[in-house]
């Protein structure tokens, strides 16, 4: 049986998929993550999943975030305003901003490709 | 044969171009305004954002059709907010009130409405209009998420206790569905064109064959077609029921009370 | 764990749900994260008419996701509630529906015109995004992720609700006018929305102490108005009299008159007892009980399908 393994670095930080291990079953799953997942990486802490309770649907089913123009789901659309002076709003749009830039490159990559 | 942009089309492929533009973006844009009623009142908060992303995706399709109108003259004003609603031209299916707590409904409108869809942009990928063909594409990406959406819906809402529910939207629904291939005045210059590949009876046809058994499949009871009488109003006359009338008035109350001198765009820089 | 490790543990992203959490700690959190998930919800509910009002096409799509988000990020607010195994999120949503779950005094005051709209979704979601800022270092991790989360997003919020209140003042006087009535009428409302002063909170000692909240009420308020008076003021907006506003120039800080404040309705409106709170929980709980049947359908599906493994308890 084959399990999927998330590792988390810190306290308080995500969970992140690293890999997988076989095992016969979730006890086992555990004591072989540990080691082939968590031996030299920082670790605090790991969780273990049966690959078959894992359901994907990926970008070749379907359209994340939609095809037309969703602009209007973003800060930087909105720049008739100045919101400079809100600390919180200003890292909200940074965040929102990179994020767009990632999805943009991505998107002219395939593009390209 | 293929037509240039807005600028080059005689009279008559306008009011064809128009048409076909006017059906597309009025039956998005009264879906969507219908859709939005079950935002916070969905069953549950991930039924909730998945309606509400559907409703999104509806307007955002409307606005790409009316986008097309603007350019050829047409404002978003002379579209939307300060035209004649006798003259919307969507199909009476998409203006029908929702009872309250009626999921059914909306699930199954969507099915029948979502499956038209995607048999019209089909017909549309190969449209003798560029700035339609264009656009295709886009909109049958999202389309398919709908038509998931409300498939999946539907067999979990059938075959129960509340079986019954979604019967009674069949009922209801189907015959204003029909009205969904119901020709308008330049239907035929729409096809000879070629600004739409098939013509309505074809696509009626195919969505019958899709339909039809899929709901039966559910052991819902379809009525039979060619039995269906019409309903009086099927919106592609612009005649429609007083729902509509209702709506309008509703969606409109905040723009004509603001009396801003344009309504605003927020759009990508791409 | 007992009360006092929590105390000297607690600190941003402490405790998750493995941690063995005395009842205090759960009670505390949970009181505090269903309260602000519920208000993601009835601030929905408030905002959802405007959906349909909205006067463009782009305004409206705006608007839909706007509304989206809440109920996006009540999704993510309840889960971390539920991760601390005090109730379900069914439960807390019946509670909400029966008038016991708590929400922002905001939300208890149905909005009648376009005017009041750019008040919710300016001043209060600006004091809201304030304070959830400052919640991502809460001890809770499942609810800083949470607020990680909804801080992304918000910045759009509060951004979609400045320019609809810069396209009222800069629009024709009498539009203008009549934001200034709303503003007159929703500011004391904004100014409670920090509650009263820290003396009179009951919860704020525990939850400070082990590290839920890590601001005081007082000090949001002071990042508030130091923040959103110069905006108001830049639209035109004129600050009411009442309450009165004292700013002390040698500390930089503003004192508000609190006796100004109606603290009666404040007061009764924590306990859902206010005539504008009948009408949003009871319209609310309506909806929420029409589409009941499809809850039990999908439940009874979900038994008869179970093709997955039932989730293991937090």
């Amino acid at each position: 049986m084959i399990w999927e393994v998330f590792r988390q670095e810190k306290p308080g930080g995500y969970h992140r998929h690293v890999g997988n291990v076989h095992a016969p079953d979730r006890e086992m799953a555990k004591l072989f993550a540990q080691i082939q997942h968590g031996r030299r990486m920082q670790t605090h802490s790991i969780w273990v999943a049966p690959q078959d309770e894992i359901s994907e649907v990926d970008d070749e089913d379907t359209s994340f975030g939609g095809t037309t123009d969703k602009a209007y789901r973003w800060a930087m659309t909105y720049n008739r305003v100045d919101a400079s002076g809100i600390q919180e709003v200003v890292e909200s749009e940074a965040e929102q901003r990179a994020a767009a830039k990632k999805r943009e490159a991505a998107k002219k990559e395939e593009a390209d490709s | 044969m293929s037509l240039d942009g807005p600028h080059s089309l005689t009279p008559d492929e306008r009011d064809a171009v128009e048409e076909l533009l006017f059906r597309m973006a009025d039956d998005e844009y009264v879906a969507a305004e219908r859709y939005i009623e079950w935002q916070i009142f969905a069953p549950t908060l991930e039924s909730d954002l998945a309606l509400s992303n559907i409703a999104q995706d509806e307007f955002g399709h409307a606005r790409l059709w009316y986008d097309l109108l603007q350019d050829m003259g047409y404002s978003e004003q002379e579209c939307i907010w300060e035209r004649d609603p006798a003259t919307w031209t969507h199909s009476t299916l998409v203006e029908q009130p929702f009872e309250e707590g009626d999921w059914a409904d909306a699930i199954l409108r969507s099915y029948l409405y979502d499956t038209a869809e995607n048999l019209r942009m089909e017909a549309l990928v190969d449209s003798s209009y560029p700035p339609i063909a264009d656009r295709v594409a886009k909109v049958l990406a999202e389309e398919r998420y709908h038509r998931e959406h409300a498939q999946s819906w539907l067999e979990r809402l059938t075959g129960g206790e509340h079986h019954e529910k979604v019967q009674a939207a069949v009922d209801r629904l189907f015959p204003y569905a029909l009205t969904l291939f119901a020709a308008g005045p330049n239907e035929d210059a729409i096809v000879e064109l070629g600004l739409r590949t098939e013509n309505l009876d074809d696509l009626r046809e195919e969505w019958l064959e899709i339909v039809v058994p899929f709901l039966e499949s559910l052991d819902l009871t379809v009525p039979e077609p060619d039995e269906v009488a019409l309903p009086e109003e099927t919106g592609r006359d612009a005649s429609h029921t007083d729902a509509w009338f209702d709506l309008y008035e509703d969606f409109t109350h905040t723009y004509n009370e603001l009396e801003l001198e344009e309504p605003i765009r927020l759009r990508g820089e791409g | 764990m007992d009360l006092d490790t929590v105390k000297e543990r607690a600190g941003p992203r402490q405790f998750s749900p493995k941690d063995d959490m005395p009842q205090e700690y759960r009670e505390a959190a949970t009181r505090m994260i269903q309260f602000h998930a519920n208000s993601e919800v009835m601030g929905g509910y408030l905002e959802k008419p405007f959906i349909r009002q909205a006067p463009s096409l782009d305004r409206k799509l705006a608007f839909s996701a706007k509304v989206q988000d809440e109920i996006g990020h009540a999704q993510l607010l309840y889960r971390a509630a539920e991760s601390l195994g005090v109730k379900t999120r069914d439960e807390m949503l019946d509670e909400l529906a029966e008038g016991k779950g708590k929400f922002l005094n905001c939300f208890h005051y149905p909005m009648k015109t376009w005017y009041e709209v750019p008040m919710i979704g300016f001043f209060v979601d600006g004091a809201a995004m304030r304070r959830q800022a400052t919640l991502k270092s809460t001890s809770w991790e499942p609810y800083a992720h949470a607020m990680d989360k909804v801080c992304f997003e918000e910045g759009f919020h509060v951004k979609h609700g400045e320019d609809m209140l810069r396209e009222l003042m800069t629009s024709s006087k009498a539009n203008q006018e009549r934001t200034q009535e709303a503003f007159e009428e929703w500011w004391p409302r904004v100014i409670q929305f920090f509650g009263p002063v820290n003396s009179q909170s009951t919860h704020h000692g525990f939850a400070a102490e082990v590290g839920l909240k890590t601001k005081s009420n007082d000090e949001l308020r002071q990042a508030f108005l130091n923040t959103y008076i110069p905006k108001a003021e830049r639209y035109g907006l004129e600050i009411p009299d009442t309450p009165e506003i004292i700013y002390h120039e040698d500390e930089g800080r503003y004192e508000v008159v609190e006796e100004d404040l109606d603290w009666d309705q404040f007061w009764t409106i924590a306990k859902n007892d206010y005539d504008g709170s009948y009408e949003q929980i009871g319209s609310r709980a309506d909806r929420q009980e029409a589409v009941e049947w499809v809850r039990e359908q999908m439940d009874s599906y979900e038994t008869a399908h179970s093709g997955t493994a039932p989730q293991a308890a937090d």
